[in-house]
C-alpha cells in the first residue's frame, strides 16, 4: 500500500514537472518565421494559399453559395465585409505580384460587379444586420455609411491599380454622396444603421474619400482634417485615450473602444493621419493586446470598459478574455505598424487555435469563416496600395 | 489467438495507476480519439468559435456539440500527450536512477 502511494506520488510529481516543462515550450511547435506570414515585398507562403483559397471561391460558385449560406446564418454583413477585405488584399497582391495582376483584376471586377448588382436588385438590406430595420433612417433618403464607404474603397483600390472608365464615374457619385452628407450633417457623423454610426465605417469612408483625390485629383483635405479634429475631441474615449466604436448622430459614444474595431481603425488612420494611427496603435497594442507564453491574442475591451460579448467580439475565452474578433483584427494593426513580435505570436496563435485546413496548396482557417481569412489575407498583404497613394505614384 | 497477441504487447497490458506505462497508455488513447475525431471531418465544425454555424444541414446545436468534442480532443493531444509523454519519461530515467542507487548499495553492502 506504501509503495503504491509512493507510485502515485511519483506520477503527479512527474506530470507536474513534465507540464512545466511542455507549457512554455508549446508556442514553438507553432511559432513560424514572420517572413512565413508576411514578406515586405512579394507574397508570403500563407498570402498565397490563403488567396488560393478566395479565389477558388470566386471561381466555383457552388462552393462560394455554401460559405456565404453559413455566414449570413449568422450576419448579412460578413457577406459583404468578406467582399470588401479580398478586394482590398487584391489591390495589394496586384502590387506585390504584378505578375498575376490579371487574375487579380478579374475577380476584382466579379466581386465588385456582383456587389453593385446585388446592392441595386435587393436594396441595401441585403448586406445589413436585421435590425436595420427596426427603425427609420434620421436622415433620408435612407443610406449606410457601411455599405458607401467600403463600395467607394472597393471601386479606388481597383482603379488605383489599373484605370477603369465605367468604375470613374460610380466612384464620384459615390464619394460625391457622402461628402455633400458629411458636410450637411450637423456633427458630420453618418448614419450605418438607424441613429447608429461607426467609426470603423468613418475611417473607410475617409480613406475612399483620399483616395478619389488621388485618382482624381480632387481636394477634401480640409474635410478630412476636420473630422479628425472633431473626432480627436469628440470621440475618444477618455481614461484609455482610444476612439470609441460607435455613436448617435449627436456624437453620443454608444459602445465604448473596442478591440474588433479599433485595429482597422489605426490602419485606416494611416493613409490620414500617420501620427494619430500609430498614437490609436500603441494605445490599442497596450490596453488590448497581450502575449502569454508566446502565444498573441487581443481583448475586445480595455480594463477601463465593460461590455457585453457581441457578433463582433465573437465569444470571450474567460480567465484571458481572449476575443476572437479583436485577435483577427489585430493582424491588421500589427501588420500596419510592423509590431513583428506581436504578429509573429499572433500568428502562432493563429496556428494552434484556428485550426489550419490546407487542401492542394489551398489554406483555411476552420475557426475562422470567409470574412475571417479574407481579413487574414489582408493583414497578410497590405502595404503598397497605401504607399502608393501616399507617395502620390500614378496608377 | 489475436487477443494474445495483443497482451503480449506491454504497451497494452493493464498498467498501474500513474506508472510510466499507464501514462503511455493514456497518451495513445487520447491520440486514438482525435485521430478519430480528425478523420471524421469534425474540424470543420470549429467555425462556432467565430459564430458562424458548421453546416448549415446539422444546425447550430449539433455544430457547437462535435465542436466542443473536436476541440477537447484536441487540446487534450496538442497539451496533454505530450505532457503524459514527457511524465513517462521522467518517471522511467527516475527509476532506472533508483534501480541503479539500489543495485550499487546492495552491492556495496555485499563487499563489506
Amino acid at each position: 500500500m506504501k509503495s503504491r502511494m509512493a507510485g502515485i506520488l511519483a506520477g503527479l510529481a512527474a506530470l507536474v514537472v513534465a507540464a512545466a516543462i511542455w507549457l512554455p515550450c508549446l508556442h514553438l511547435v507553432f511559432t513560424r518565421p514572420l517572413s512565413d506570414f508576411r514578406q515586405n515585398q512579394g507574397l508570403s507562403p500563407k498570402a498565397r494559399q490563403l488567396a488560393a483559397r478566395h479565389l477558388q471561391l470566386w471561381t466555383e460558385p457552388a462552393r462560394r453559395e455554401q460559405e456565404l449560406k453559413k455566414m449570413r446564418a449568422s450576419n448579412a454583413e460578413w457577406d459583404f465585409m468578406g467582399r470588401s477585405y479580398l478586394v482590398w488584399s487584391l489591390a495589394n497582391m496586384a502590387l506585390r505580384d504584378p505578375a498575376s495582376k490579371p487574375l487579380y483584376l478579374r475577380t476584382m471586377d466579379q466581386i465588385i460587379d456582383e456587389t453593385l448588382r446585388l446592392e441595386k436588385q435587393e436594396g441595401m438590406y441585403f448586406f445589413l444586420m436585421s435590425y436595420a430595420k427596426d427603425r427609420h433612417y434620421l436622415a433620408q433618403p435612407a443610406h449606410s455609411l457601411f455599405l458607401d464607404g467600403e463600395i467607394a474603397l472597393m471601386l479606388a483600390s481597383r482603379r488605383a491599380i489599373e484605370g477603369k472608365p465605367e468604375y470613374k464615374p460610380l466612384l464620384t457619385e459615390r464619394v460625391n454622396a457622402i461628402v455633400e452628407r458629411l458636410q450637411k450633417s450637423p456633427r458630420m457623423l453618418l448614419e450605418s444603421y438607424p441613429d447608429e454610426c461607426w467609426m470603423f465605417d468613418h475611417c473607410v469612408a475617409l480613406d475612399a474619400i483620399k483616395m478619389a483625390d488621388y485618382l482624381d485629383g480632387s481636394d477634401h483635405s480640409a474635410l478630412i482634417r476636420g473630422w479628425i479634429a472633431m473626432a480627436k475631441q469628440k470621440l475618444v474615449h477618455h481614461d484609455s485615450g482610444l476612439l470609441v466604436s460607435s455613436f448617435t448622430t449627436d456624437g453620443t459614444p454608444l459602445a465604448g473602444p473596442e478591440g474588433s474595431s479599433i485595429w482597422m481603425v489605426a490602419h485606416s488612420l494611416q493613409l490620414l493621419d500617420e501620427d494619430f494611427a500609430r498614437d490609436q496603435y500603441q494605445r490599442a497594442r497596450k490596453e488590448l493586446g497581450a502575449i502569454t507564453l508566446g502565444f498573441g491574442y487581443a481583448h475586445e475591451w480595455p480594463e477601463s470598459w465593460k461590455g457585453e460579448a457581441n457578433i463582433d467580439s465573437g465569444p470571450i475565452i474567460p480567465g484571458f478574455e481572449i476575443s476572437a474578433g479583436s485577435s483577427g483584427m489585430a493582424f491588421i494593426g500589427a501588420s500596419t505598424f510592423n509590431d513583428d513580435k506581436f504578429l509573429t505570436s499572433l500568428a502562432a496563435t493563429l496556428d494552434f487555435a484556428g485550426f489550419p485546413s490546407r487542401t492542394r496548396g489551398r489554406l483555411k482557417y476552420c475557426a475562422s469563416n470567409q470574412v475571417g481569412d479574407a481579413a487574414l489575407l489582408y493583414a497578410a498583404t497590405l502595404g503598397p496600395l497605401w504607399q502608393k497613394v501616399k507617395t502620390g505614384a500614378k496608377p | 489467438m489475436i487477443n494474445l497477441f495483443w497482451q503480449k504487447l506491454a504497451i497494452f497490458r493493464r498498467a498501474e495507476f500513474l506508472s510510466a506505462r499507464d501514462l503511455l497508455q493514456r497518451a495513445l488513447g487520447i491520440s486514438g480519439l482525435f485521430l478519430l475525431a480528425h478523420l471524421a471531418g469534425l474540424r470543420e465544425f470549429t467555425s462556432v468559435l467565430n459564430g458562424t454555424i458548421g453546416s448549415v444541414a446539422a444546425g447550430w446545436k449539433l455544430s457547437g456539440f462535435l465542436a466542443l468534442i473536436y476541440i477537447l480532443l484536441y487540446l487534450a493531444f496538442v497539451i496533454l500527450v505530450p505532457v503524459l509523454v514527457l511524465a513517462a519519461m521522467i518517471l522511467a530515467v527516475w527509476r532506472r536512477c533508483v534501480q541503479k542507487a539500489e543495485n550499487s548499495r546492495i552491492t556495496s553492502d555485499a563487499n563489506s
